[in-house]
């Protein structure tokens, strides 16, 4: 990938965390937001700044990361470009995890992106097993099918769930199945990046892997790969890292399909290289997209998975016109 | 006897009425209050006061309710909750030949109309209105007390995730006003907004006002620190059973209020 484009990349993500920083519901002069950061100035602004925007834009870096990542991986596993964890059911699946555990009160922020992840193994599991029934592992129009059936089967699994629960858990889980970073605090983005690590490391050990599976599965298997390992391996990893993020913030889709497209088109060819693109562009995408859903109606906020998608829906619909 | 409700339906209540399905917590406890309790024979399962409430078949949750258990008890008035998702329910009732009449409970100045009309369709009106000046006294006796010289303002946390407060549109909002404080996004129309945890450092209130499990969360929930009032600790912990109806213990909770904010009783 040309110098340049990590540039554009680079101060992309470094713009959108000052904005993310800087902009909120209550409007701060750059200046203050600048002392704040340094705990100088009014004890509010500082509070305001350093207790709930800085946690909050380090979740949205590390929840774009993920998921940035997360699709950049499934789209070179698949072969499609349309592949990202909230359309493959992945997301809803771990969504599910997640609810389960919620609702048993294992909320720990340590725990939950493993319960979402046991979750979204599940959903990959009766994905792939479909896909096989139908005689067309291959095909990534059977994939994204089953995947959006398995989506829409996990939100009808929520809904029974929540109607025995709580009235509170009902609304808290609605509200996190929109997605949401207004829950952000340092102890629980320490949890989530440090998860995301684990799981971005995982797909760069397995990104020659998904270079070859990219290639398409005879080649690949003509190079010696095991396609059927080496597809579960890598879409299990990714769907750790999308499970990281339903965990940290609820579903947020979208995000996956669209960053990876960005990064492709400002240049980059090799799959590690638009993994490691869509990591920074994820979180830039995240972050802005977080901007909005705060400061669009405030003092309220829009829920930041409907954000997503208002720019995701349409890119998608674009590029499945073009995909024929 | 011809009611005009707040549908803008035309009821015609004939005999006082002697089964009364009430699918709302306020007019059951209004019914009970103005000495009509031993007629009620459905109520919501949130209807818990008075305790001889409790007796009475629970018919769910009041919102677009179950019209066949509701026929299932052989009313001959059935009041219910002015909201659109009950517009149904009524029609659907007043088909079957029943008196339904919908009322609005969203604010104090609605609890003397819904006195009135109740005490008209059980015939005895002056028990309703010995209730509802009985309460306006005690509203009034409250608000008369003395005012501090710098009114303190109040966030009244309702929910969290995302966060929800009550606006001016709710009767809580009026009620901090009678207790002598005011309610920090009383700004806001809506009876229950959705606000931010940044607006509200920036809006700096004097206390946090929320029942015992919230208080909790504020209390041990990161964000909230960066809420001035949180880090003084300046949490009031409100009784949500005694304010959480504008009822006919309205001057019980106003004067709650008065002693949780102010610190001092009427008595």
């Amino acid at each position: 990938m040309p110098r340049s484009t990590w540039v554009t990349l680079l101060v992309a993500l470094a713009g959108a965390t000052l904005l993310g920083l800087a902009l909120g519901p209550v409007a701060l002069s750059p200046a203050t937001v600048w002392d704040a950061l340094f705990g100088r100035g009014d004890t509010n602004v500082v509070a305001i700044v350093q207790t709930l925007r800085m946690p909050r834009v380090a979740l949205g870096l590390v929840i774009g990361a993920g998921l940035g990542m997360s699709g950049a991986a499934l789209q070179g596993t698949l072969r499609n470009p349309l592949a990202e964890p909230y359309l493959l059911g992945v997301s809803g699946g771990a969504a599910v995890g997640a609810v389960v555990a919620v609702a048993l009160h294992v909320n720990a922020p340590s725990v939950l992106p493993v319960a979402a992840f046991a979750g979204a193994a599940l959903a990959v599991a009766l994905v792939l097993l479909v896909a096989r029934a139908a005689g067309a592992r291959g095909d990534p129009r059977i994939l994204l099918m089953a995947g959006v059936v398995v989506g829409a089967f996990a939100n009808a699994v929520i809904m029974v769930l929540l109607t025995g629960a709580a009235d509170d858990t009902v609304r808290g889980a609605l509200w996190w199945m929109m997605g949401s970073l207004g829950d952000a605090t340092w102890a629980g983005a320490r949890w989530v990046a440090l998860y995301t690590v684990a799981g971005g490391a995982l797909l760069f050990a397995l990104s020659r892997e998904i270079e070859l599976l990219a290639l398409g599965e005879d080649p690949a298997a003509a190079l010696g790969v095991d396609v059927e390992r080496a597809t579960q391996r890598a879409y299990l990893a990714a769907s750790f890292l999308a499970a990281v993020t339903v965990a940290g913030a609820g579903l947020v889709g979208f995000v996956g399909l669209v960053v990876p497209a960005i990064v492709r088109g400002l240049g980059a060819r090799s799959v590690r290289a638009v993994i490691a693109g869509s990591a920074f562009a994820g979180g830039t995408l995240v972050v802005v997209a977080d901007i909005v859903a705060r400061t669009a109606r405030a003092p309220s906020e829009l829920p930041l998975g409907a954000v997503t998608a208002i720019v995701g829906v349409p890119f998608f619909l674009s590029r499945l016109r073009r995909m024929r | 006897m011809l009611i005009l409700d707040d549908f803008a339906d035309s009821v015609m209540v004939g005999r006082p009425a002697t089964r009364i399905v009430s699918l709302n917590p306020v007019t059951t406890e209004i019914l009970f209050a103005i000495g009509a309790g031993a007629r009620v024979v459905g109520r919501t399962h949130f209807d818990l006061y008075p305790g001889a409430a409790r007796v009475v078949a629970d018919l769910g949750d009041g919102m677009k309710p179950n019209v066949e258990a509701v026929l299932g008890v052989h009313p001959d008035l059935v009041v219910l909750y002015a909201s659109n998702v009950n517009r149904g329910a009524a029609e659907r009732l007043r088909h079957a030949g029943i008196a339904t009449i919908a009322l609005r409970t969203d604010h104090i100045s609605d609890f003397r109309r819904t006195v009135r009309f109740l005490a008209r369709a059980v015939g005895d009106t002056s028990a309703g209105n010995l209730v509802a000046d009985s309460v306006e006294q005690s509203l009034r006796a409250v608000r008369a007390m003395p005012r501090p010289a710098t009114q303190p303002t109040v966030f009244w946390f309702i929910w969290e995730t995302p966060l929800y407060t009550i606006g001016r549109g709710s009767y809580l909002s009026e009620l901090l006003e009678i207790a002598g404080a005011s309610n920090v996004f009383g700004d806001l129309a809506a009876a229950s907004p959705q606000v931010t945890l940044e607006e509200l450092v920036r809006r700096n209130p004097t206390f946090i006002l929320t029942g015992p499990q919230n208080a909790a969360r504020v209390r041990s929930g990161a964000p909230w620190k960066a809420v001035p009032a949180v880090r003084a600790g300046r949490i009031l912990v409100v009784d949500t059973t005694l304010v959480g109806r504008p009822g006919p213990r309205l001057g019980e909770a106003a004067r709650h209020l008065r002693a949780l904010i102010l610190g001092d009783t009427t008595r």
